[in-house]
Order: C-alpha cells, then sequence, then structure tokens
C-alpha cells in the first residue's frame, strides 16, 4: 500500500510541470493587455509599455514560464498584479472558505446519500419511489435556483441565517456553521440525489448476491447484513462518485460563493482569470492539481479498504 | 408512513441547531458582529494596492481612510481646507502657492511638510501609476519653507485643484518610499483611519479602525469595513439584511429589487454617461467618418429614448452632450439636439454619398449587451449604414482599442465630470481617447481661452466648445445613467460630486425613529 501511495504522489509530480506549462501558455494566449487594465483606459502608451516591462511581460512567454517556475520551486509564488497580495497568502486566506464547502457538502452528501440509497434499496417499494423521485427532483432542480431560493427565504425573509459573508472557524463556532450552512446545502441538493442513486443501485446489486442470500439463511440480522457486507461492497462505486464530486464542487462553488459572497477559490478563481492575473491564477492552479492527486489517492485507499478485491499491489 | 417524514425533521432540527448556533456566535456573517460604531460599504472596485501612486477616483475610499488629500473636496464639488489651508494661483495661472498645516505628523513622527509635499507629487507623477498623467502639466515644486509650497506649471491647467483632492493630492509619509513597496499594503499616511491588518484580507475586505491621533475632526465611525464583491446580488442581499450598510448599485434590476424594500434608504446620482465615442473623426480607419454629416447621421439614427427604456428601464436622463449637468459647459437644450429621426439620418449619409458604408466596432459583452448591440444594428441599418461588432473580451479589447487602434470608436460607459477641464482632457486633447489627434479650427481657438480661467469665468467659452462638439459630431452619447446610492436605513450617504461612489466623508449614522 506504501509504494502504491509513494507511486501515485510521484505521478503526481510530472502532471504538475505539465499542467503548469499548459496553463502558463494558455494563459498567454489571449494578449490581454494587464498593464492597461491596471492603469486604466486612459493612461498613455508609454505608461502602459513601462508598465508591461516592469511586470516581465515584454519577454517570451517561455522566459516567463521558466521564470515563475524557478521562483515557484523555491516557494515564491509572487504577488498578485491587481491587488498585490502575496499569492500563497492570498490562497491560504481563501482555502477555509472553501474547503469549508468542500468538506461539509461531502459529509452532507455521504451522510445523507448513503442513509437515503441504502434505505431505498434495501426497503424498496414506497420508500424506493420516494428516494428516487427526491434523485430526479434533486438533479432537476437548478443549483442557482435553490441557493436563490434559500437565501431569500432563510436569510433574508426569515432571518435565520446571514445571507453573504464567512465567519472562520477558529474566530467563532457558530458564527461559521450560520454562514456556511446555507451554502452547504445548496450545493448538497444535487450531489445527495446523485450519490444516492448510485449507493441504492449498488444497494440492490449486491443484495441480489448469493452470499447476501448464504448469510440470510444463516439467521444473520438483516442490519448487520446491510452495515457490514451490503454497504462495504455497495461503496466502492459510490465512493468514486463522492471523490469525483468533492472536486467538482470547486467548480459549482463559484456561483454559491458569488450569490453568498463568500471569499473562496471558486469566485477568486473567475475574478482573477478573467483579468488575467497570472501569478495567482498558476498558484490556484497548482493548488487545485495537488487537491485532486490528493483526494483522488484518498479515494483509492479508501475504496482499497473497504472492498479488498479492489486493492491495487 | 411517519418513517419518510423523519429526513426533513431532521433537516428543520439541523437548520435550527444552525441557527442557533449562529445566534451563540453572535455574528451574522462578514460584516455583522460589529457595533453600531461600524461603517460596512460593499464595492465592486478591486484597488490595486494602497500605495497612492497607484489610486484612481473609483477606489479613492480606500485611500481617504487612510491618507488626507492635500485640498478637501466637499459632496457638493467645492474645495476646503485640509493639509492645505489655502492655495493661490499668480496671475498667469502657472504657479499655484499652498499654505500647509504645521502641525501635523506621520504616526512615526515624520512632520508633514513642504518637503513631504514635494516628495508626494514628484513620486506621482514619475510613479507610473494610472493617474499619474493628471500631474503631466507639473514642471516643478518649489519648497518656499516649511508651511508653504509652489506648483510650478508648464501651462495653465484648470482641473489641477480637483486632481489634488483626488489621487494626486494623497500624501503619504515619504520615510516610507524608501522601503520598497512597503506602501502596497502597509500603507502609512495622515488620514482619519489606520488599516487594521490583524482583519484585513486583501482582496476581499479591508478594515480600517480610527487613528488615535489623528489631527483632524473624527469621523463617525469607529471603524470602516470595505468589502469586495463581484456581483450586485450578494450586495443587495447583505443591505437587505443589514450585514452590508451602504452601496452603489449600477444596475437597474438590483435597483429595482430594493426600491420596493421600506427598510432600505436609496439616492440617485447621475454619474457616468453610455454612448459611441468616435476616435476616428479624420477618417483613419473608416474614412466616411471624416464627414461630419456622416456622424451627424449616426446621431440622429439612434433611438435613445426606447434605447433608454428598454435596457435600462428608464433610469437615466437621454442626452447628445458629453458634458454633465454639474460641467459649466452644459446646456441643457443639447441633450434633446439629436432627436430620433431615421429618415434625416438617411438623408445625411446619402447626401454625403456614403450610403451602404460600414462600421466596425468592438463589442465587449459586459458593456454592450445583446438588447444594445442589437438596437444599434438595426437603427444604423435603416439610416443606410451597416454596423459589424467585433467580439472581444475586457482584457483584449483596450489592446486592440488603443494600441492597436484597430477600430474607429467604441460603446463605453465614462464617468461626466462637473470640473469642465477633465473631460476636456479625457475627450477632446490628444489622447488616449483622441487617439489619431484629431482637433480642428472652432477647438483651436477655444482651447486657449478656457484653459487660462476658472470655469465659471470662462462659462461662455465652455458652451461654445460643448455646442461646436454636439453640432460637428464628434460624439455619439446616449443617455445619462443613474445610478442608486443605498443604505439600509442605518446610514446616511451624500453623493459626491465628481465621483460615483461617495468620499469616505460622506457617511453619518442615520437619526432612528
Amino acid at each position: 500500500m506504501l509504494s502504491f501511495i509513494a507511486r501515485r504522489i510521484a505521478a503526481g509530480v510530472p502532471l504538475l510541470f505539465v499542467i503548469s506549462f499548459v496553463t502558463y501558455t494558455l494563459l498567454s494566449i489571449p494578449d490581454i493587455d494587464v498593464a492597461r487594465q491596471l492603469l486604466g483606459q486612459g493612461a498613455p502608451n508609454d505608461l502602459v509599455e513601462a508598465k508591461n516591462k516592469a511586470l516581465g511581460l515584454d519577454r517570451p512567454v517561455l522566459v516567463q514560464y521558466v521564470d515563475w517556475l524557478a521562483h515557484a520551486l523555491r516557494g515564491d509564488f509572487g504577488t498578485s498584479w491587481f491587488t498585490s497580495e502575496n499569492v500563497l497568502v492570498a490562497i491560504q486566506n481563501r482555502v477555509p472558505v472553501t474547503l469549508s464547502l468542500m468538506v461539509g457538502v461531502t459529509l452532507v452528501t455521504a451522510v445523507a446519500a448513503f442513509l437515503l440509497g441504502a434505505w431505498a434499496g434495501v426497503r424498496r417499494g414506497a420508500v424506493d419511489r420516494f428516494v428516487q423521485m427526491f434523485a430526479v427532483a434533486g438533479y432537476a432542480l437548478p443549483p442557482f435556483l435553490v441557493t436563490l431560493v434559500l437565501v431569500l427565504v432563510l436569510a433574508v425573509q426569515l432571518g435565520l441565517f446571514p445571507a453573504i459573508g464567512y465567519i472562520g472557524i477558529t474566530e467563532s463556532f457558530g458564527g461559521w456553521l450560520s454562514t456556511v450552512t446555507l451554502p452547504v446545502l445548496s450545493l448538497s441538493v444535487n450531489a445527495v440525489a446523485g450519490v444516492a442513486q448510485q449507493v441504492r443501485g449498488s444497494v440492490i446489486d449486491v443484495m441480489r448476491q448469493d452470499y447476501v442470500r448464504t448469510l440470510r439463511a444463516r439467521g444473520l440480522p438483516p442490519w448487520r447484513i446491510v452495515l457490514r457486507h451490503v454497504l462495504r461492497n455497495a461503496s466502492a462505486p459510490a465512493l468514486s462518485v463522492l471523490g469525483m464530486q468533492f472536486v467538482g464542487i470547486l467548480g459549482s462553488a463559484v456561483l454559491v460563493e458569488q450569490i453568498f459572497g463568500l471569499p473562496g477559490l471558486g469566485s477568486m478563481t473567475v475574478a482573477y482569470t478573467t483579468r488575467g492575473d497570472i501569478p495567482v491564477i498558476m498558484g490556484l492552479v497548482m493548488v487545485t492539481v495537488v487537491l485532486v492527486v490528493v483526494v483522488n489517492l484518498v479515494v483509492d485507499v479508501l475504496i482499497g479498504w473497504l472492498n479488498p478485491k479492489a486493492r491495487v499491489a | 408512513m411517519n418513517r419518510p417524514a423523519r429526513v426533513p425533521l431532521a433537516l428543520v432540527a439541523f437548520l435550527t441547531a444552525a441557527s442557533a448556533l449562529a445566534g451563540c456566535g453572535g455574528s451574522g456573517g462578514g460584516a455583522a458582529g460589529e457595533g453600531s460604531k461600524t461603517l460596512s460599504i460593499a464595492t465592486m472596485t478591486l484597488p490595486q494596492s494602497l500605495d497612492p501612486k497607484d489610486a484612481i477616483g473609483s477606489a479613492l475610499p480606500f485611500f481617504q481612510a487612510v491618507y488626507d488629500t492635500l485640498i478637501k473636496r466637499e459632496p457638493d464639488g467645492s474645495y476646503s481646507p485640509m493639509l492645505a489651508t489655502e492655495w493661490k494661483y499668480d496671475d498667469k495661472r502657472t504657479e499655484l502657492t499652498l499654505t500647509l498645516r504645521g502641525d501635523v505628523k506621520f504616526d512615526d513622527g515624520t512632520p508633514f511638510n513642504a518637503a513631504a509635499v514635494k516628495a508626494n507629487l514628484e513620486r506621482f507623477q514619475k510613479g507610473g501609476g494610472g493617474q499619474a498623467r493628471t500631474l503631466a502639466d507639473l514642471q516643478e515644486v518649489k519648497v518656499v519653507d516649511d508651511t508653504h509650497v509652489t506648483l510650478v506649471l508648464k501651462q495653465p491647467n484648470p482641473a489641477m485643484l480637483f486632481y489634488l483632492s483626488d489621487a494626486a493630492g494623497l500624501m503619504a509619509n515619504p520615510a516610507a518610499f524608501a522601503k520598497g513597496d512597503s506602501l502596497r499594503n502597509s500603507p502609512d499616511g495622515t488620514g482619519p483611519y489606520d488599516l487594521d491588518a490583524g482583519t484585513t484580507t486583501i482582496g476581499t475586505r479591508w478594515e480600517f479602525k480610527r487613528a488615535p491621533k489623528y489631527w483632524g475632526p473624527k469621523l463617525p465611525y469607529d471603524k470602516v469595513a470595505i468589502s469586495f464583491f463581484d456581483n450586485e446580488t450578494a450586495i443587495v442581499n447583505g443591505l437587505k439584511t443589514g450585514q452590508v450598510n451602504a452601496a452603489l448599485l449600477q444596475n437597474t434590476d438590483q435597483q429595482a429589487s430594493v426600491t420596493g424594500d421600506a427598510k432600505l434608504k436609496t439616492i440617485k446620482q447621475e454619474f457616468d454617461f453610455q454612448g459611441l465615442l468616435l476616435f476616428d473623426r479624420a477618417g483613419m480607419v473608416t474614412p466616411a467618418l471624416r464627414d461630419p454629416r456622416v456622424r451627424q447621421a449616426i446621431n440622429y439614427a439612434i433611438d435613445r429614448k426606447t434605447m433608454l427604456d428598454k435596457i435600462r428601464q428608464g433610469q437615466g436622463a437621454v442626452t447628445s452632450q458629453v458634458f454633465g449637468p454639474k460641467a459649466q459647459a452644459f446646456k441643457p437644450e443639447l441633450d434633446t439636439y439629436y432627436p430620433y429621426d431615421p429618415a434625416k439620418a438617411k438623408q445625411l449619409v446619402k447626401d454625403a454619398g456614403k450610403e451602404g458604408f460600414t462600421l466596425k466596432l468592438p463589442r465587449v459583452s459586459a458593456i454592450v449587451s445583446d438588447a444594445l448591440a442589437a438596437s444599434l444594428q438595426s437603427d444604423l441599418a435603416a439610416a443606410g449604414i451597416k454596423l459589424e461588432w467585433e467580439n472581444v473580451d475586457q482584457g483584449t479589447a483596450v489592446k486592440r482599442i488603443f494600441r492597436d487602434r484597430g477600430f474607429s470608436g467604441m460603446v463605453m460607459n465614462m464617468g461626466q465630470s462637473p470640473i469642465d477641464w477633465v473631460v476636456v482632457g479625457e475627450l477632446v486633447l490628444p489622447g488616449t481617447f483622441n487617439m489619431f489627434g484629431y482637433t480642428d479650427d472652432t477647438v483651436k481657438d477655444l482651447l486657449p481661452k478656457i484653459q487660462v480661467k476658472d470655469a465659471k469665468d470662462a462659462r461662455a467659452d465652455l458652451q461654445a466648445l460643448n455646442e461646436h462638439l454636439v453640432k460637428d459630431a464628434w460624439f455619439v452619447p446616449f443617455y445619462r445613467m443613474t445610478y442608486l446610492h443605498v443604505s439600509d436605513g442605518s446610514v446616511t450617504i451624500k453623493p459626491q460630486d465628481g465621483m460615483a461612489v461617495p468620499s469616505i466623508y460622506n457617511y453619518a449614522p442615520a437619526r432612528q425613529g
């Protein structure tokens, strides 16, 4: 297992290099006039050229990339061209926000989807139909609509939650919970619907296996069969979906972060990419790649732990 | 059948618990948890840094919190003393002498004096910032004594006092100039507040706490928090829940969503106008535009009233002039100089012999909506002008337009400064928005007369200039756009003449009851 983990981590290193090069090149193609954006449309051309030179944008793209890489390897990701923030500090400030959403949504999804999916797969009948209806409704509802309704009803109308902003967990646990509850719920509806369907299908498949019939024939209590045998075997595909959704939340969080005014990585990515703030975008991409590699690794390890048949040597 | 109810019940229980915990947390979001002595402002402007040399007008409140300007600009646009107590031009208006306060010090004890003014102005002028050009006419800064300084100008500049009340007038501690880029995130000024580095997250939320030794009159709030948002939906929700105390709304849909809320207080302000800025009056890119009749035809072809009603829900006023109502050059009758007259437009194009010519314009979707693009295209088509849009993203657009000079004009939103010379400098003199350097005899005759007087004294010449620009169709303005200052009811806001956003000094607690 350790060598498997080591090999997966080692495989992530060239991935980082390749993605960093491709990203840097792609970011340089649009030919965004960063200096003009910084100085304003009314800035004279000589000032704009001087600014471009100061930012190093007058050099060939490859030279710029090598320069960035040399600094990045030393842990220096530079400063934002547009806000003068240190890139790592800027990302560090926003990671807790998005991580709160990702972990929150994953926990809610894992608990709710496994409960609903197992419930539907084991009980079938009316319960199954109820869960399926919920899943279809969860898929059909556009996330932005769910988000807006939650904000307007629970925050603006009823005043139960803050409509915007984020409070760090170290600052106030109650405050943190209040600021992440609605965003997490908004993102969870779709996720629960998807994973619950996956769990339901897997549970039904496993329930039909011969060994389950044998366990029943041996007189094991139904709850023990479900918990120890059925769910353990049915969890692998659901975990894969959950893992993918964990990473996917980075993308879907953009809208939710914007509506709730959350200073997270999603809204940051959109804002800085639109401006062409290469140092920040490169930092964000590197963090995202590391996150994807780590999450995939954790999911693989978890699946192997739950289901020995799926282990990779 | 009872069992399925457990899930919704559990959800309700969770929500109740979370909501209750929120109460325990004593706060309700980014701006919540702060006493009534905190002013929470939402903005969609991101300051590049807090170094005065990087200051631009729309980000000025960030800077006003920590820096004082030489001259203070009151909400009505008049000037009053700040770090300079008096100012006087010589007869030729090329020397401006400022008398400075002698009792102001920076936090480290460095005195604010004439040498500090000289260091700041010279640094701003050569600092490469977006507003550095506002001091282009500054030839020399002479230190007379500690409390007197003379600004020697290359030529009279009627906007100089405005600039000294704006970005160019922000005074930082000269001792910080030697510390590299320290001012970018650690501002050091004599202003009413200090940046609270412990609670500030650059790029998201800046918090300023009252400067304990501020020399001037205390502003009403102990703390000021300015939060950056990239959309007005979140700002409106923040206003409705009291997490945001004050903000400016530009989007008409968002404006409509707050006007029915009795708790929120709103004030209208017209600052930006939207229009087609024609750069190519010399016909360098589109030869047809050299003929004034063609430019007039474009003006007659545009159905401004319908565009304003449909695109901005009527929130604004149609206009044919680039000078705003607060400028001396403004003439109310020029707002309607070009009525919607497609037949006349078509005839003018025909008279000029330019029927069917193609006008290619850049389309930046953030400014030119689908509705606006389609409306302009059909209006011009009716006059025999083929309008071609080229989609460009915002980043590429500025390069294609201003550096490559690839287009004859562009549709844009632009502030209407009450200072006439600021408008002249931006739109009439050769420069960014007159990139081909076009001029004519009337303009050449009027500008020298305007330049050597106060705007009030030059009113007749300014109005003559404005009238000429309208009649000769230098531009194609559509309408002035109404923006809405909104408060959550706890704050009174005074709009600032010459800025879309209020100065930091223009907020005060609302009287309750």
